[in-house]
């Protein structure tokens, strides 16, 4: 038996309720759908209303809202984004009218599931964002059924960062009399790993300073990456598998487990205190990190970090393919049962290419979104000027990465991050590893297509 | 004669009587009215927060939902099957059985023992209680999020002492050590079954010590056979609580070893049932499947609790009556 949900329904408010039995989980049925023809019905003065933003406090918070109120003569609100809560709220017909959203790994899963509008007609009315103005990363936000990268745009970075790129400490790097990367000539994978086995110092047993942190934004992404710079494909051309047993993913697979094997940074088995890169490079605990362009924001007001940060493009294999993927872009989406699309659409204009995008392109945490924005990139201090060059040639290396639209990433991630550490441990070979990441992940994705039947 | 008039009069006062007083409402119906009508909020809460949404939890662990996909299906009792062949599942649950077997009687020994001591007059026993009573009311997100900075390997407090002894740093949050963090955590919340220990304690006559010390009992007598047996339905009510609070345990876990981000960086060691429902509903976005798991829980919680008390029947003492009676 099929059912059906279009629009509100009383089913898909009552999946509310049934969070509450299980555990205060909350759930729900189905998106609105009752279109699948866009209609921009204007872009102008005409918007009026209330519009709620569903955004992280730090990037979209009530002082954008009030701010954005004032701008566009609208009421803004603001929604702490919680996907608990957005689940919630889409289910039960009610959604924000504007979401925060990772493009590079969601769009697929949201575009598949009806969830997101088409922003196309929106965009071809546009007065602020022009088509030949817009960064080839704003494509990880379009998806034609069968392929990211193509088709309508379903959001819009609100800064992006290439997320392989590398931050290094000169200091740490001096010190260990490891000649610090070039800015024109990406290392080599396996002689970043030798360097960060070299780059780690030790008090005993114990970490004092990390040589190398090369996890991003997930392993599944990482993996996906190299699996592409040997020269393979993680992910089947209809997103339906994956195969981590080719040797080209046994290749990533086993550097990975090399670097993990050699306790010189942050693994599952060894996480960092911090959850995140920023406090310990700045605590002058780690050497390099493939975090990506945006880390370089918190410099700017941390002299002693400012003064020893270095930038370096994304490494490679040896097998002479480049590629500097990025794995967030993070910005706005606008989902489909949305009521006030119209002003949706002028507050999303306004934060991603008004004057919120400017003042973002000018603080370094991230890479705008427009190209016309790009030359306010912070260059005043050294390592901001030597990174908006490195970051600017690297440019030249981006290229959208498919993601599946049958499991949303962090399932995939948790499977890997699962069966880890008997890898880690010397327990299952990686070959194992790999043929148990096959068998749960390919079991999930066929799990998540039947459900999209 | 006279009882066949009796009978007459009977009915004829019967028939005499005004409409009104036909209409009254028996004593018995009325009081039930108001009973229901005071009644109602409750109800009324109970049906839309709790039958309702069980119900419809129930539906939805019937069908594939993912919360999101414009059109779910039915599956019958797919999700069910599939939780008995699913080794995940399984060894999650067996594990929330250990760790609930292990800290439910640790954390009521604990809280049992400390009542005892502090129910005894020593000099700032109030400050005592107070003081141990404090972590039981630190919200569990605070208490796991403390725990993961004592225990970090590199910057915890645990370690550090370890290193101030010349012993090598142990990483506590991670397989096998992170199970240990946990029953700490749990432990240090003992205060809160210390409390109702002793609250149980002053409930006891004080006679009936003092009858027992006067037959010359010793104090381990008088706690066995008599503390101990009076005590036995408090006991009882903090076995069950617990037992049900241990295999729904959640938060701790997730904060005080994983990560705010998702269930998969859950170590192994802690990695429970809820843990594996998170994942499921919100890393796997599998709403039915999900929900199915919770109604096994809700099952697995009901046995559990159903066999603690057939089998506590025996060993409890009831000074009360269910009547009310002593």
């Amino acid at each position: 038996m099929t059912t059906t949900n279009p629009g509100l329904s009383r089913r898909r408010f009552l999946a509310l309720g049934g969070a509450a039995a299980g555990g205060a989980l909350a759930v729900g049925c189905s998106p609105a759908s009752s279109t699948n023809t866009p209609v921009a019905t204007g872009t102008g003065s005409a918007a009026k209303g209330v519009v709620t933003v569903m955004s992280q406090s730090g990037e979209f918070g009530p002082k954008e809202a009030k701010a954005a109120s004032q701008a566009l003569g609208l009421t803004v609100k603001t929604v702490e984004y919680d996907l608990t809560k957005l689940t919630a709220m889409l289910a039960s017909g009610n959604p924000p009218d504007v979401v925060r959203g990772m493009g590079a790994t969601e769009t697929p899963y949201l575009v598949a599931r009806q969830v997101a509008e088409n922003l196309d007609p929106y965009f071809e009315k546009s007065e602020l964002i022009k088509a030949d103005d817009i960064d080839p990363v704003n494509d990880v936000w379009r998806y034609d059924g069968q392929k990211q990268g193509s088709g309508p745009r379903y959001g819009f970075a609100k800064d992006y960062s290439q997320d392989c790129t590398i931050w290094y400490n000169g200091a740490l790097f001096d010190a260990a009399k490891v000649t610090r990367p070039s800015a024109t000539t990406p290392l080599l994978l396996d002689e970043l790993l030798d360097e960060g086995k070299r780059l780690v110092k030790r008090q005993g047993a114990k970490v004092s300073v990390y040589g190398l942190n090369p996890n991003g934004l997930g392993l599944f992404g990482q993996l996906t990456w190299m699996t592409d710079l040997a020269g393979g494909k993680l992910t089947s051309d209809d997103l339906a598998s994956v195969d981590f047993s080719s040797p080209e993913a046994q290749r990533a697979l086993t550097w990975y487990l090399e670097y993990a094997k050699a306790g010189i940074g942050p693994t599952v088995l060894n996480p960092d205190p911090n959850g995140w890169d920023g406090p310990t490079f700045q605590a002058g605990r780690m050497a390099a990190t493939l975090s990506g362009y945006w880390l370089g924001g918190l410099f700017s007001g941390d002299a002693k970090s400012a003064k020893v940060a270095g930038f370096a493009p994304a490494p490679q294999f040896d097998t002479g393919r480049r590629v500097s993927p990025c794995f967030g872009a993070t910005g706005l989406w606008m989902p489909k049962a949305g009521k006030n699309k119209d002003a949706a659409w002028k507050v999303m204009e306004w934060y991603l290419a008004g004057e919120p995008a400017k003042a973002r392109a000018a603080g370094g945490w991230g890479i705008p979104p427009l190209k016309s924005l790009q030359k306010l990139m912070p260059q005043k201090l050294p390592y901001q000027k030597q990174a908006y060059d490195v970051q600017m040639a690297e440019k030249e290396h981006f290229s959208v990465t498919s993601y599946t639209p049958y499991v949303r990433q962090d399932a995939i991630n948790a499977v890997i991050t699962r069966e880890l550490p008997k890898a880690i441990k010397g327990s299952v070979s990686a070959g194992q590893f790999a043929d148990t990441l096959n068998d749960q992940i390919n079991a999930q994705l066929a799990d998540g297509k039947k459900r999209l039947r | 004669m006279s009882s066949a008039l009796t009978e007459v009069r009977r009915t004829t006062t019967a028939a005499a009587a005004p409409p009104a007083d036909r209409r009254k409402k028996p004593p018995g119906l009325k009081r039930a009215r108001t009973f229901y009508l005071f009644v109602a909020p409750w109800i009324i809460g109970f049906v839309a927060l709790t039958v309702f949404p069980l119900g419809y939890a129930f539906w939805l662990s019937l069908t594939d939902s993912d919360g999101l996909s414009p059109r779910t299906h039915f599956v019958g009792f797919d999700n069910y099957v599939e939780i008995f062949q699913d080794p995940l599942t399984l060894s999650s649950l067996g594990k929330t059985g250990l760790f609930a077997l292990v800290t439910v009687p640790l954390s009521i020994l604990a809280g049992l023992l400390l009542a005892v001591m502090l129910n005894q007059p020593i000099k700032g026993r109030g400050l005592l209680r107070g003081l141990i009573y404090l972590p039981a009311v630190v919200p569990p997100v605070g208490a796991a999020l403390t725990f993961r900075l004592i225990f970090d390997r590199d910057a915890g407090a645990a370690n550090g002492v370890l290193s101030g002894l010349g012993a090598d740093p142990i990483t506590w949050l991670v397989d096998p050590n992170v199970r240990y963090v946990l029953y700490a955590l749990v432990l240090w919340g003992c205060g809160g079954s210390m409390i109702i220990s002793l609250a149980g304690l002053q409930d006891i006559p004080r006679e009936l010590l003092e009858a027992a010390q006067v037959d010359g009992a010793s104090y381990w007598q008088s706690f066995t056979r008599i503390t101990v047996p009076l005590l036995s339905p408090v006991i009882l009510f903090q076995v069950i609580t617990g037992v049900i609070g241990s295999l729904q345990s959640f938060a701790p876990l997730l904060l005080s070893s994983g990560s705010l981000s998702g269930a998969g960086t859950v170590p192994q060691g802690n990695y429970l049932y809820m843990i594996h429902v998170f994942a499921q509903y919100f890393s796997a976005s599998r709403f039915g499947y999900a929900s199915a798991m919770l109604w096994l829980l809700f099952a697995v919680i009901l046995l559990v609790t159903l066999v603690i008390i057939k089998v506590s029947a025996r060993t409890v003492f009831y000074t009360v009556e269910p009547e009310g009676k002593k």
